[in-house]
């Protein structure tokens, strides 16, 4: 198999000297050797790293980031447990420039690591070309990946090289291949996963697919939650479960009024614990931005407060985690999958048996022209709610849109989607900033007494906090305004009508 | 870009050691460095196993800017490459100029073709021609081995004089005096009054007189290589540390 990079995956034993035999004329002399040593597959948890074609490990101390194209950077770091940007100043940390702040590394897998480094040699000695040979083994497989890199004006040599490693190799010469040899039959964790959707398949159908899915994915969150690796668990968590809920309530008729009510209930229920979590995840999270917003005069305060939000966050922490390991909930998620998983085994609705694409049609259309008329009231004096209540329905459109998006045309939809993402940013923004203003305003009265004095540096901290959020919150109407005049451009309600409204037209 | 000749109009000085060592230095203390292999017999490529190139018969060489990066190996050593043997052309020293040139098109096509060097070393052959005539006006600094003798006492004075005549600015030559031998007292002589009469030409590293040195020849190698804690490697390393940063490193 031919290969332009010189980079080749070898499953299971591979043994170098194998290759001395196509090396016509050149000796192939091993340099340097790292001895075999416990190694650690670094990721994120959506593993990232991976989806980029790139092989991060650490062994011992050093922390050894392979490219796609055989180019190898290393420093010395503990990488598990913490995020790229805390890792210490090095090649890896910049060749991660761009990786997600809110994901954490962890250990993927681990095994056994071994490399050795070797020149191709003429006649004189001269190397013409080098590489290096890399072992993995973990308990899924092995691999040996090689990378021979040419060397200025020794191109001849390297296609020999490369030739003859091509003629031992077979099968996909990929970092996935390595990947693959290493975890096999494991599929990489995807917070929003691909649901196969047919046109006429019964709306009941796709809901329950929907929710069985999205079950599956928050249960996937619930370990990360309980280690408390990174937020995003917690978050994506609550996505799921946000998602699951949409549809209860978007796909009207699909179930029974009864068993729907049941339902919403439920994950109503599973939602509660989190949010207390979440609020003080956010907070943590943007705690540079609140210094950087106010002068260093109130920072003492705002460390008070800090200590404070850390302090709830602990407290809601241990309940949520509670919950998590508690039999009730462990019940509670298995009964809910069983119930997804089989067929009839849900009382449906009236509009159980509706196709999915007509159905899919009425929803979409009847939540984009509701939107539109939401927006178009929306001007500077409108009063807040409505624009909360804007930033609902533009979400139950978004989610519907992603939920039936197999069914329609890719291009179009990206069409649509990017001004109603532009315009769910600045309603997402705007309804960031009325909150926080809301929880610090509560917090501030949580925190006094009988009186209703508080620590006057907690005061000033938090009114000045509130001060700024509120002028934020104003720009950010602009922005709305702005945004939603583009998203309802001609072209986008001529798209809209052409693939949502068309009663007589069915395929 | 920073051009650097290595050159002396007497033979076997250590020219093509001292060119083939400071180029490893740059290179090792994280420069980019084209050794030109200027001297017809090729003895830089010889010791670092470059075969010379066929593509350098040809004279219209340095108007063909792809044929002089294709020509350039790599070493084995990271960012130190060779251009091996045979460079007696006329035009060189207008294509050294060129080269450093950052508006012009050849350092632009020289930079597209990877080519854009930090610091080109010229190992030079042991004569005066129109060649070295036209390196003394490229180069920024002439590094020339003087052997502490009489004779090159003479061959150094005929340079110094040479510059003068031609109006070549005098400040470019960094004299060092090479295979010193401490143990003669010829040498020290020689070393005293010569360093009082070229008072601001010669550097004070001094290569001394060393088998390992030598070995060059079998090793096949740059000194750092396979002696690095000779005494000769350390020399080269103030050589090295005094022409890039005026002083002589105490480590
Ligand atoms: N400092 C030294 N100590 C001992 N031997 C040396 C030293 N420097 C160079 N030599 C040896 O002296 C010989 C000539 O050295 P070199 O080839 O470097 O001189 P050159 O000036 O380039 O010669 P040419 O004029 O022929 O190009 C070589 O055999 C080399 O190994
Ligand atoms: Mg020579």
């Amino acid at each position: 198999m031919a290969n332009d990079d010189g980079f080749f995956v070898f499953s299971g034993r591979f043994d170098l000297t194998q290759v001395s035999k196509g090396l016509k004329g050149f000796s192939l002399k091993i340099e340097n050797s790292i001895p075999r040593r416990a190694f650690n597959l670094l990721d994120c948890y959506d593993q990232s790293v991976r989806a980029g074609g790139r092989l991060l490990i650490q062994t011992d101390d050093v922390l050894r980031l392979l490219n796609s194209d055989g180019s190898v950077v290393e420093q010395s770091g503990i990488g598990t447990g913490r995020f790229v940007q805390d890792l210490p100043e090095g090649p890896v940390r910049t060749a991660l420039t761009g990786f997600s702040s809110l994901r954490a590394l962890m250990g993927i897998t681990s095994g056994w690591f071994e490399s050795h480094d070797f020149a191709v040699l003429d006649d004189l000695q001269k190397t013409q070309v080098r590489g290096f040979a890399q072992s993995l083994s973990t308990q899924g497989g092995q691999v040996v990946l090689v990378c021979v890199q040419p060397m200025r004006g020794y191109d001849r040599a390297f296609q020999t090289v490369r030739a003859a490693f091509a003629d031992l190799s077979s099968g996909q010469q990929s970092m996935e291949a390595v990947f693959q040899a290493l975890l096999p039959g494991i599929s990489p964790y995807k917070a929003k996963p691909d649901i196969a959707l047919g046109t006429d398949e019964p709306s009941v159908q796709v809901a329950t697919d929907i929710i069985r899915t999205y079950l599956h994915v928050a249960r996937q969150n619930e370990a990360g939650v309980i280690a408390d690796i990174d937020t995003e668990f917690l978050h994506d968590y609550r996505v799921s479960l946000r998602r699951i809920r949409s549809v209860l309530s978007l796909f009207k008729g699909v179930f029974s009024p009864d068993q729907t009510a049941e339902f919403k209930q439920v994950f109503s229920d599973l939602m509660a614990p989190t949010g207390p979590v979440r609020d003080m995840d956010v907070y943590l999270l943007d705690k540079d931005m609140y210094f950087s917003l106010l002068p260093s005069n109130l920072h003492l305060g705002l460390e008070a407060m800090f200590d404070q939000f850390r302090a709830e966050r602990a407290r809601a922490f241990q309940a949520l985690t509670k919950q998590f390991r508690s039999t009730a909930y462990e019940q509670q998620m298995s009964k809910l999958t069983t119930l997804f998983s089989e067929a009839g085994a849900i009382q449906p609705g009236p509009n159980a048996a509706r196709g999915a694409y007509d159905y899919a049609c009425a929803l979409i259309w009847k939540r984009y022209r509701k939107v539109c008329k939401l927006a178009r009231r929306i001007t500077e004096d409108t009063p807040d709610e409505a624009v909360h209540a804007l930033r609902i329905d533009c979400k139950k459109l978004r989610y519907l849109m992603e939920f039936f998006a197999p069914l329609f045309d890719k291009k179009a939809f990206k069409v649509l989607i990017k001004p109603l993402k532009k315009l769910q940013d600045n309603l997402g923004l705007f309804n960031d900033y009325s909150v926080q203003q809301d929880a610090l305003l509560g917090f501030v009265s949580r925190q006094s007494n009988a009186q209703g004095r508080v620590n006057a540096q907690l005061a000033l901290a938090a009114g000045g906090l509130v001060g700024i959020l509120d002028q934020r919150q104003r720009a950010e109407r602009h922005r709305v305004i702005a945004s939603f005049k583009h998203f309802d451009s001609q072209d986008t309600q001529h798209l809209f009508c052409t693939l949502f409204h068309h009663k007589e037209v069915k395929t | 870009m920073k051009i650097i000749a290595c050159y002396s109009n007497k033979g076997g000085v250590g020219k093509t050691a001292t060119s083939v060592n400071l180029a490893y230095c740059y290179a090792q203390a994280g420069y980019t460095v084209l050794l030109c292999d200027l001297d017809p017999q090729g003895a830089s490529g010889f010791y670092l196993r470059v075969k010379p190139s066929k593509k350098l018969k040809d004279a219209r060489f340095f108007e063909d800017v792809e044929r002089f990066t294709g020509s350039i190996r790599a070493s084995d050593y990271d960012r130190f490459d060779v251009l091996p043997a045979n460079l007696t052309f006329r035009d060189f020293d207008v294509f050294l100029s060129r080269m450093r040139n950052k508006r012009s098109r050849l350092k632009k096509a020289l930079a597209a073709a990877g080519s854009d060097y930090d610091v080109v070393l010229l190992d030079c052959p042991p004569n005066f021609s129109t060649l070295s005539e036209n390196i003394f006006r490229a180069a920024d600094q002439i590094v020339v081995p003087v052997i502490p003798t009489t004779l090159s006492e003479r061959t150094f004075d005929q340079l110094v004089t040479f510059f003068e005549k031609q109006g070549l600015p005098k400040k470019k030559l960094r004299a060092f005096f090479s295979m010193v031998q401490r143990r003669k007292t010829l040498h020290l002589d020689t070393i005293e009054r010569m360093r009082k009469l070229y008072r601001k030409r010669f550097l004070n590293a001094e290569i001394p007189f060393a088998a390992d040195i030598e070995r060059m020849g079998q090793n096949r190698a740059p000194l750092g290589v396979y002696a690095g804690r000779s005494a000769a490697a350390i020399a080269y390393q103030e050589l090295f540390d005094e022409l890039e940063n005026g002083e002589v490193s105490t480590i």
